[in-house]
């Protein structure tokens, strides 16, 4: 059929289809009405959230994330906690109570800005230990499984979860610096659609996300800009051949070591000089950023930082660009 | 049975394909979902049907209703935004998953997974902007809506859109509902159309297949 004709069969009778939706409104009437924000606390997953991880907290604060390995750039070891900080995060491992927690003012905006990862590990370190499953129900083997852009040269290792691959794989710590309150930027149970009622806090996320896409995921799960470059819309992998060469592999660094030369990487959620170093020797460090990983189908509309020697004629395409990262990402900003 | 797969054919594979890149399924038709924000009254018979066709336990939802409210006394006002699966044009979940669980139909566009492949790496859950695929928590698996496909092929339409009384939720050929020519009762005759609605995501990331008869608060393009 096509799916725009009424149904033809008996459950496109009005009648019947009446009564089939008065019986699934009784039953959400039931299920909801008495407590509909109670709901999801009652999940299985949710609720052993809190009550398991005490001793997970103690290893968050007593022995903070290894030192990432074989960095280029090693980014800044984490600043030993204080007392204070260290009690603050031991006391949230001590909330038992699934309601308590879910009602904590570290989930609500303004102080989901400033939380360390620490704090949200304290409760939340399941993230991080979370493993794939080793094969599917139907028996496909996570270790022989490979997607389109784990061809990049910078993928290595074997599957993992998209938290290990933001936070905790080799390359992640190499040339990454995301912190839980980059992606997570608030929560309010309250409200089913986020910051709509006259009282929330706009905290910038949308409908069913923690987080609004266009302003995180986009970054760096975009579309190739190549109409940007004067390449309309021909993709990398038609573009690069011919500009790279076993002695320079990264095609990209042919207009980008020197004549367009931004510094846009200079942002806390990454570490720049691990970027710059890995791109000399991978072709795929700049790409997999910036259309490798495109999930998107659209561009991020990076800030266009001004660099030595850059043309002071604007392109028409960058004339309502920013000409900084947004003030929360600006190196220097914890 | 099958022969076991091997690892080091697979990589070599791999390296004769790099530099493939993925391209998306551009379907025969596109079906799609219409809602009516203003005449929905919220009382979440779809969310319970739905959940009811999947067998969902309490967590997950592959569909939800979204109470918006605003406004200060007197200007005040509340209406309802109903999402699952948006069944993208370009959908960002399915270039996630490392073992083909997510695909999308040729002949109506229907995003659909096949969960008995999924991993658990939770790629897609991340990657929708509109929160529509699920982590089901006891099985590590992740499932959606599949805007009821046995039903589609048997010529019905999905248990949502049969249980809502109100009749404010649909399916159709999505440029059909775009442009008005879809004959449908969640549009009245004095209804417009739009593809975004307040704190929905921008569309343009991957072209979800809805549209919505807003409230006058809540329509955005």
């Amino acid at each position: 059929m096509s799916g725009g004709q009424e149904p033809k069969s008996v459950f496109g009778r009005n009648d019947v289809r009446a009564g089939i939706a008065f019986g699934y409104v009784a039953l959400a009437a039931f299920v909801f009405w008495p407590a509909s924000t109670t709901v999801n606390a009652t999940a299985p997953g949710a609720q052993t959230v809190v009550t398991q991880k005490s001793t997970q907290v103690a290893q968050a604060v007593t022995a903070p994330a290894a030192a990432p390995a074989a960095a280029v750039a090693t980014p800044a070891a984490p600043a030993p906690l204080d007392k204070e900080a260290a009690a603050a995060i031991a006391a949230l491992a001590k909330i038992s109570d699934y309601q308590k927690a879910r009602w904590h003012p570290l989930h609500f905006k303004p102080a989901i800005d400033t939380a360390s990862n620490d704090q949200c590990l304290a409760c939340h370190k399941e993230v991080l230990d979370t493993k794939v499953r080793d094969k599917s129900p139907a028996g496909v083997a996570a270790a022989q499984s490979v997607a389109w852009y784990q061809t990049l040269d910078t993928f290595e290792g074997g599957q993992d979860t998209f938290h290990a691959r933001h936070m905790s794989t080799p390359f992640a710590k190499t040339v990454m610096n995301l912190k839980c309150n980059f992606c997570h930027q608030g929560n309010d149970p309250r409200e089913e659609a986020q910051h709509s009622s006259a009282t929330s806090v706009n905290a910038g996320v949308t409908m069913r996300k923690m987080v609004d896409p266009s302003k995180t995921c986009l970054m760096c799960h975009g579309k190739f800009p190549g109409v940007v470059m004067g390449f309309e819309d021909q993709p990398w992998h038609a573009l690069r051949e011919g500009m790279e060469t076993p002695d320079a592999p990264n095609g990209c660094l042919s207009c980008h070591a020197d004549q367009f030369r931004t510094e846009r990487h200079k942002v806390n959620y990454l570490n720049a000089a691990a970027i710059e170093s890995e791109a000399k020797t991978k072709s795929d460090t700049c790409f997999g950023c910036h259309g490798g990983r495109a999930w998107y189908r659209n561009s991020y509309p990076y800030p266009r930082h001004p660099w030595p020697g850059m043309d002071p004629v604007v392109p028409e395409w960058a004339k309502n660009r920013p000409t900084q990262s947004a003030a929360e990402h600006l190196a220097g900003v914890k | 049975m099958a022969e076991p797969l091997d690892k080091a054919k697979i990589k070599e594979a791999v390296i004769r394909k790099k530099r493939e890149v993925y391209e998306p399924v551009k379907p025969d038709l596109q079906l799609g979902f219409i809602h009516n924000n203003v005449d929905c009254i919220g009382c979440r018979a779809c969310e319970i049907a739905c959940k009811d066709k999947n067998g969902l336990a309490p967590g997950p939802r592959f569909r939800r209703v979204m109470y918006v409210e605003g406004g200060k006394f007197p200007d005040v006002y509340a209406y309802k935004v109903n999402m699952s699966c948006n069944h993208c044009a370009e959908p960002a979940c399915l270039p996630t998953c490392p073992t083909g669980a997510i695909y999308k139909r040729q002949k109506d566009g229907i995003v659909d997974i096949d969960s008995s492949l999924c991993i658990g790496c939770r790629r897609c859950e991340a990657a929708c902007p509109f929160g529509a695929p699920q982590f089901i928590p006891d099985q590590n698996i992740v499932s959606k809506c599949n805007m009821c496909v046995d039903e589609i092929d048997a010529g019905r339409k999905p248990y949502c859109v049969m249980a809502c009384m109100m009749r404010v939720l649909d399916i159709g050929p999505i440029d059909k509902l775009r442009d008005g020519t879809h004959e449908t009762k969640a549009r009245g005759p004095n209804d417009y159309i739009v593809s975004q609605v307040q704190s929905m995501a921008d569309p343009e990331l991957t072209k979800p297949s809805i549209v919505f008869i807003p409230h006058s608060k809540g329509a955005v393009k």
